[in-house]
């Protein structure tokens, strides 16, 4: 028997960056981007089976008319939700004419709110980075 | 391997350095050289689970050196590019670029990356019959159940991509040159391989499994000016080969898939192809593929013709099975008046793949009641298949703020032996476009689009997806027996399936609005409505919208500042199909 389910994905991305050179040395920057994702299917309404079933009782011992054929949960087994939000920032500082310094990083965050197959995915990263350059 | 890939990479930019030096020992007043070095190093801090916010990353919590390098060079005739980057020892970026006049250019590119991937725990792949009244109480016989034989394990690949290219003006009569490209993907690593075991019940075991891939390909030829027209030959070849070991899995004793009595071993081990044994499974083929090109373009008329042949064979090395193709396309684009031009397309292909014999073991060979069965056949390929495309698009200028362009379009596709040997479908697409330009001086731009598809037989698996009862249906195939054997129920199948849509409505719109050089917005949305009508009681249908806002700030030399939102929304009908299965 079958049915036929509406399967939806809904992705939302916002996201925001500047740069600021506040001194002739001095140059900073930075993003913030934000992420949701959701996809879900809706519930599963199957038709009476009792049709099918009578042809199917055949067997002795073998009685499907007392299995359950609502399937109330089945819909969920596949929800998927995260949450993704990652900021990065850095900048940088002439200290001679040919010599620069440069810092800058990053941190994302993802928050699994669905597990699924690979399990609970929640996790974060931070990465921080500095430098000299040197122009020839 | 990794040492010859170290080595093709030093070599690669051993020649761009070299031919850099030659270009800048002939630098004269006009000659301008930039370098620049950086030295640093990073930390990285991972909590919880790391491989997807770490998916490119190693994943570790620990500080590392890093470099970077830049090199600008420029004289009179030359220009010459190097940028490096070293992050850790699997992300490494490196290309090089030199050009002499228009007489010489080379570019050379090194990207590594690591990917690292999850661990499916195959937690939705466990499911038993249930009969209330069967021992032990409610489970049946039919089982499905999973094993992870590497729990925990780490899966990362490391994946190298080499690439070069080299163009050289051989002579200047007739503008003659030739052409040399090469690239190379190498994937070293280990990734989840799983296995399903059906001579019992059915059991998904999972293994770590070594990846050790190479694909390279190689691209040569010549262009020539012939009179008023540009000619050109290409020869392409690639090969891929796995030399990673094989994984190998075991295959459970046939057994009664209810009772599980011993004592039906021989009678179920002749059913299946292979049972109480270790086989080697996704094995990765040797592959390889050569192709020929020519190609040619010139004004013919009023307008501008492009066309071009290709003929190619691939080749799986590891059954010698071949497939061949042969394609033709041509362009021609014409003004019709100064405000209109028409923009015509066409191409066609043809495509044969090898047939092969299947030979199969005999169905319950040496069953006591003498009914055996041959199922060895021929696999025609379903590859086999003739295709044409062709399309005129007209495009008008209707006054110095509006542009509009027209297209029409037909698609076939012809298969010859799919859904039955000799007895293919063709698969026909109408298409018609409209896009409408509008621009008012450099404040203000918008386009709109809407395509329409028409398809008549979309592809589809047929008979796929029901199975209708068999009871009182299918008759026992063993003269005296009651059974009904699983092949029978090839009979009880039908209803195709597909996702490939019989209509298709595609919009698109987006505008730029520029008040000053101090701001901009552009807004737009895209949406997509596909359906398929054609599949008895199933509408297949798939919705998606995706409207975007974006803004850029610049309100002083100091400041710039851009945001934005995308939402992306996609929705599926389909149907789910449960087996009500009573032996």
């Amino acid at each position: 028997m079958y049915t036929m389910v509406d399967y939806e994905s809904k992705v939302h991305n916002v996201y925001f960056s500047a740069s600021f050179l506040p001194t002739e040395k001095l140059k900073l920057y930075g993003t913030v981007a934000y992420n949701k994702a959701e996809a879900a299917m809706a519930e599963i309404v199957m038709p009476d089976p009792t049709a099918q079933l009578t042809n199917l009782n055949y067997t002795s011992g073998h009685d499907l008319n007392e299995s359950d054929f609502t399937f109330e949960e089945m819909h969920t087994y596949s929800d998927l939700a995260y949450k993704y939000l990652n900021f990065e920032f850095g900048g940088s500082y002439k200290l001679a004419e040919t010599v620069t310094f440069t810092l800058d990083g990053g941190y994302a965050d993802l928050t699994d709110d669905a597990p699924y197959v690979y399990g609970d995915e929640t996790g974060s990263m931070l990465m921080v980075r500095s430098g000299i350059m040197v122009t020839f | 391997m990794k040492r010859n890939a170290i080595f093709a990479v030093a070599i690669g930019f051993a020649l761009l350095l070299t031919l850099a030096s030659s270009a800048i020992a002939g630098e004269d007043n006009e000659t301008v050289n930039k370098y620049s070095l950086w030295i640093g190093g990073h930390y990285t801090d991972f909590s919880d689970y790391t491989k997807k916010v770490g998916e490119y990353d190693l994943g570790n919590s620990e500080g590392l050196p890093e470099f970077a390098g830049k090199l600008f060079s420029r004289s009179s005739n030359s220009i010459f590019k190097l940028y490096g980057h070293y992050y850790d020892d699997q992300n490494i970026y490196g290309v090089a670029n030199a050009t002499v006049s228009d007489k010489f250019k080379a570019a050379f590119m090194y990207r590594s990356l690591v990917h690292r991937s999850g661990q499916d725990m195959l937690a939705n792949l466990n499911a038993r019959e249930f009969y209330p009244n069967a021992p032990p109480p409610g489970l049946g016989g039919k089982t499905l159940t999973h094993e992870i034989l590497d729990p925990g394990a780490d899966y990362d690949v490391h994946r190298q991509e080499i690439l070069s290219k080299m163009e050289v003006l051989l002579s200047e009569r007739n503008n003659v040159r030739m052409m040399a490209a090469h690239r190379s993907i190498l994937k070293d690593g280990t990734t989840q391989k799983m296995s399903n075991d059906h001579c019992y019940g059915c059991h998904t075991t999972s293994r770590t499994g070594k990846v050790e891939t190479r694909q390279h390909q190689l691209e040569t030829g010549i262009d020539a000016d012939v009179k008023d027209f540009n000619v050109g030959y290409r020869f392409g070849y690639r090969h891929f080969q796995s030399n990673g070991p094989d994984a190998y899995g075991y295959w459970s004793e046939a057994k009664h898939p209810g009772s599980n009595d011993p004592k039906w071993a021989p009678e179920f081990g002749s059913r299946v192809l292979f049972d109480d044994t270790t086989l080697a499974f996704g094995v990765l083929p040797e592959t390889e593929k050569m192709s020929h090109k020519v190609r040619l373009k010139g004004d013919v008329g009023k307008g501008n013709l492009a066309g071009s042949f290709v003929y190619s064979r691939a080749e799986n090395k590891s059954t010698t099975l071949t497939t061949d193709a042969y394609a033709g396309a041509a362009r021609y684009a014409v003004p019709l008046s100064p405000k209109m031009r028409l923009l015509a397309k066409m191409s066609m292909r043809r495509v044969t793949a090898d047939d092969p014999f299947i030979d199969l073991p005999t169905f319950r060979a040496g069953a006591a009641d003498g009914n055996e069965k041959d199922f060895d056949y021929i696999r025609y390929s379903t590859l086999d298949r003739s295709e044409f495309k062709a399309s005129a698009e007209l495009i008008t200028r209707v006054n110095p703020r509006w542009t509009l362009a027209l297209l029409g379009g037909y698609e076939m596709t012809n298969r010859d032996d799919y859904v039955a040997y000799d007895d293919g479908t063709k698969t026909k697409k109408m298409i018609g476009q409209a896009k409408l330009r509008f621009r008012k001086g450099l404040r203000y731009s918008s386009y709109l689009k809407y395509r329409f598809e028409s398809i008549s037989d979309p592809f589809v698996s047929a008979r796929g997806l029901f199975e209708s009862s068999g009871y009182g249906v299918l008759v026992p195939a063993v003269s005296g027996s009651s059974w009904i054997f699983y092949w029978q129920r090839e009979a009880l199948r039908y209803q195709d399936i597909t996702s490939m849509p019989t209509q298709v409505h595609n919009f698109e719109w987006r505008s730029t609005w520029q008040p000053s050089k101090t701001y901009s917005l552009n807004l737009g949305v895209k949406g997509k409505l596909d359906k398929n009508g054609d599949l008895d009681s199933l509408d297949v249908e798939h919705t998606s919208l995706v409207p975007h806002a974006y803004l850029n700030l610049m309100p002083n030399m100091k400041w710039t500042v851009t945001t934005g939102y995308t939402y992306n929304y996609d929705k599926s009908r389909i149907p789910i199909a449960i087996a009500l299965f009573d032996g």
